[in-house]
């Protein structure tokens, strides 16, 4: 049985990667996951890269490390090379008298020219962190809210993007005719019907694991992100199985899924934006909880007891609309 | 040995409606298929052919009426049955974004007994050198090989066989044709559903004429032309430099003794017994065509 499920799962995967449209839609938690960076600071990014002299002055290679991202080249002329660069990397070299100086294109932020000529300063008086007085105090928030809400709406987005896969492949097998086929060969309803899910679960699941991964939170529970990931995936490969069966047409059934964005966006919108008295509003949408789950997750702050509750209920509302859509789904793959 | 045991098929009493109601598509159909037996279910389009076909694979739900398939009971359907029956659709339906082999390699590994070599297939159905095209650009009788060829995959028993050679060319027709005789020859059960009498005639030793859910007859072919097709024999011959063209009676003495003075007497242009074809049998017997 699970070999045959697996059988089906590859056979979807490999036709999926043939067609553009469904290939463009495995892509896309990548795609995602570069705009995000490209669109908002980085958790892990330093700000300042500083080009040095490769075994020139260890100590000050060891120094600069602790404070900006450090490039090594071989050659004075490597150095003037890189510095030549389109980015904003500025080089510390020695000159003739044991001093160092800055060089720089001329076109960086001052506040990177500035940082740089302190760091120097700091590292000849020999001054280091235990040398500052000074308490820091913070609200615990050491990721930018705003790539936050992306990872978290990325997230579930791609949850989105398994059922519409399924969707198309539902489609492919109507308009090949081939469903009967499989029905006539010793793979039973149930395993056929899991088998076509399967692509639902991975494509999210990996999906999420790069978005997550390319965009910084390497520090989280990964396996509160996985449980988060699966149950929210259970809505949109119901809704795919009903898109594929109600459409013989691939860009139809992919255009119809886009009615799934609605309650995404709108619990994002909702959770975000909305005073506390009209959050029951949103309750009956399982994305609003596994937002507030996702958000949990992408801060590290929740525990495995937060997790199971807010995925408890994803998983109880999508009980609900499987009992519902269930009938359908089975007599629409007959 | 047990009669029952020698039967491939048992249906007894089927009706099957589409809307739940007293509106049957099949009305009390009953029939038994012995094991090794090619048996032509002939009837015009929507005499209820395919439903009937589709209950005993299981594609349709069975209703009313009791059937059994290679020994299963189709009420309570068995997944392994499914090891046991191959069947080759009408309409072709294989994957177009695989390749013929890729189709062929799929479905083999659904099933849980042995199967054949898919490149074998693919030599059987004249589709080598074509294994690794898309089937999506295989042309209408090429996929309708490729189809066929699938329900050979495991080797089959039970064989269902829906218009096997509509679409194709003569030659490949022939082909097709040929390998079904193979099959009976190994002992295949074959259940073949066409409204196309001449390969049914070729072919089947029973056929079961089916008019509006109804089986009004089963019987072999050479038995309804013994039955309905005229004891006449027709000659051409010359007498006298002028071509005669004559019937005579294989019944009646006076007849045929005059048949023997004509092909003793006389140079015989042709000479035919006069049988009926199954076509005109059915014409006969039900009272419609098989448009």
């Amino acid at each position: 049985m699970i070999k045959k499920i697996f059988l089906i799962f590859q056979r979807d995967l490999k036709t999926s990667v043939r067609n553009f449209l469904t290939l463009y839609i495995l892509v896309v938690p990548v795609i995602f996951a570069v705009i995000i960076n490209v669109f908002s600071p980085g958790i892990n990014d330093t700000t300042v890269e500083i080009v040095l002299l490769e075994g020139e002055n260890p100590q000050q290679i060891e120094y600069f490390k602790q404070f900006a991202k450090v490039e090594l080249q071989a050659t004075l002329e490597d150095v003037e090379d890189r510095v030549r660069k389109r980015d904003n990397i500025v080089a510390v070299l020695p000159d003739q008298t044991d001093e160092y100086f800055i060089l720089a294109q001329g076109n960086e932020p001052d506040y990177v020219v500035d940082y740089v000529r302190n760091l120097t300063a700091f590292d000849h008086f020999e001054i280091g962190m235990e040398d500052s007085m000074v308490e820091i105090v913070d609200y615990g928030r050491d990721i930018p809210p705003l790539k936050k809400v992306m990872v978290n709406a990325a997230m579930m987005f791609v949850s989105i993007l398994g059922g519409m896969i399924i969707a198309l492949n539902i489609v492919e097998e109507k308009t090949d005719n081939t469903i009967s086929a499989i029905h006539l060969s010793p793979v039973s309803r149930i395993g056929f019907i899991a088998g076509k899910s399967m692509i639902g679960v991975v494509v999210p699941v990996v999906g999420t694991l790069l978005l997550l991964i390319i965009t910084g939170f390497r520090d989280i529970n990964y396996f509160h992100a996985l449980l988060m990931v699966a149950t929210s995936c259970i809505i949109s490969i119901l809704v795919g199985f009903i898109e594929g069966i109600n459409n013989d047409d691939v860009m139809n059934a992919a255009g119809n899924m886009k009615m799934l964005f609605l309650p995404l966006f709108g619990s994002i919108a909702g959770e975000e934006l909305l005073a506390d008295k009209w959050q029951p509003l949103f309750y009956w949408i399982p994305f609003y909880w596994t937002y507030k789950g996702n958000a949990l997750v992408l801060s590290n702050k929740g525990s495995w007891l937060d997790i199971i509750r807010y995925s408890g209920i994803v998983f109880g509302i999508s009980v609900v609309v499987f009992l519902v859509l269930a009938p359908r789904i089975r007599k629409g793959l007959e | 040995m047990d009669e029952g045991m020698n039967k491939m098929i048992k249906v007894s009493n089927l009706y099957h409606s589409y809307s739940n109601d007293d509106n049957y598509a099949v009305k009390d159909v009953s029939f038994e298929i012995k094991k090794g037996e090619i048996f032509g279910f002939l009837g015009p389009s929507g005499a209820g052919k395919s439903t009937t076909q589709n209950i005993l694979v299981g594609l349709l739900q069975l209703q009313q009426g009791k059937v059994e398939v290679a020994g299963y009971d189709v009420k309570h359907i068995k997944n392994k049955m499914f090891n046991k029956i191959g069947m080759s659709f009408e309409q072709s339906n294989v994957y177009n974004k695989m390749s013929g082999l890729e189709n062929l390699e799929f479905y083999r590994k659904l099933f849980d007994v042995e199967t054949k070599d898919p490149m074998d297939l693919i030599k059987l159905v004249g589709l080598e050198g074509k294994e690794n095209i898309k089937a999506g650009k295989y042309s209408k009788g090429m996929k309708h090989r490729l189809t066929f060829a699938r329900s050979m995959i495991n080797n089959p028993e039970m064989w269902f066989l829906d218009e096997p050679t509509t679409g194709l060319d003569p030659a490949i027709a022939s082909e097709i044709k040929d390998i079904i005789r193979r099959k009976k020859e190994k002992g295949v059960t074959i259940f073949l559903t066409t409204h196309n009498m001449y390969i049914a005639d070729e072919l089947c030793d029973r056929v079961a004429f089916i008019v509006d859910g109804t089986i009004r007859l089963i019987d072999s072919p050479k038995a309804l032309k013994l039955k309905y097709g005229e004891k006449l024999v027709e000659v051409e011959y010359f007498k006298d430099g002028e071509l005669i063209k004559d019937s005579f009676s294989t019944v009646i003495k006076e007849e045929k003794d005059r048949l023997v003075e004509v092909i003793s007497k006389y140079d015989i242009q042709t000479m035919h017994t006069k049988e009926a074809t199954l076509e005109e049998i059915f014409i006969k017997v039900t009272g419609r065509g098989l448009v």
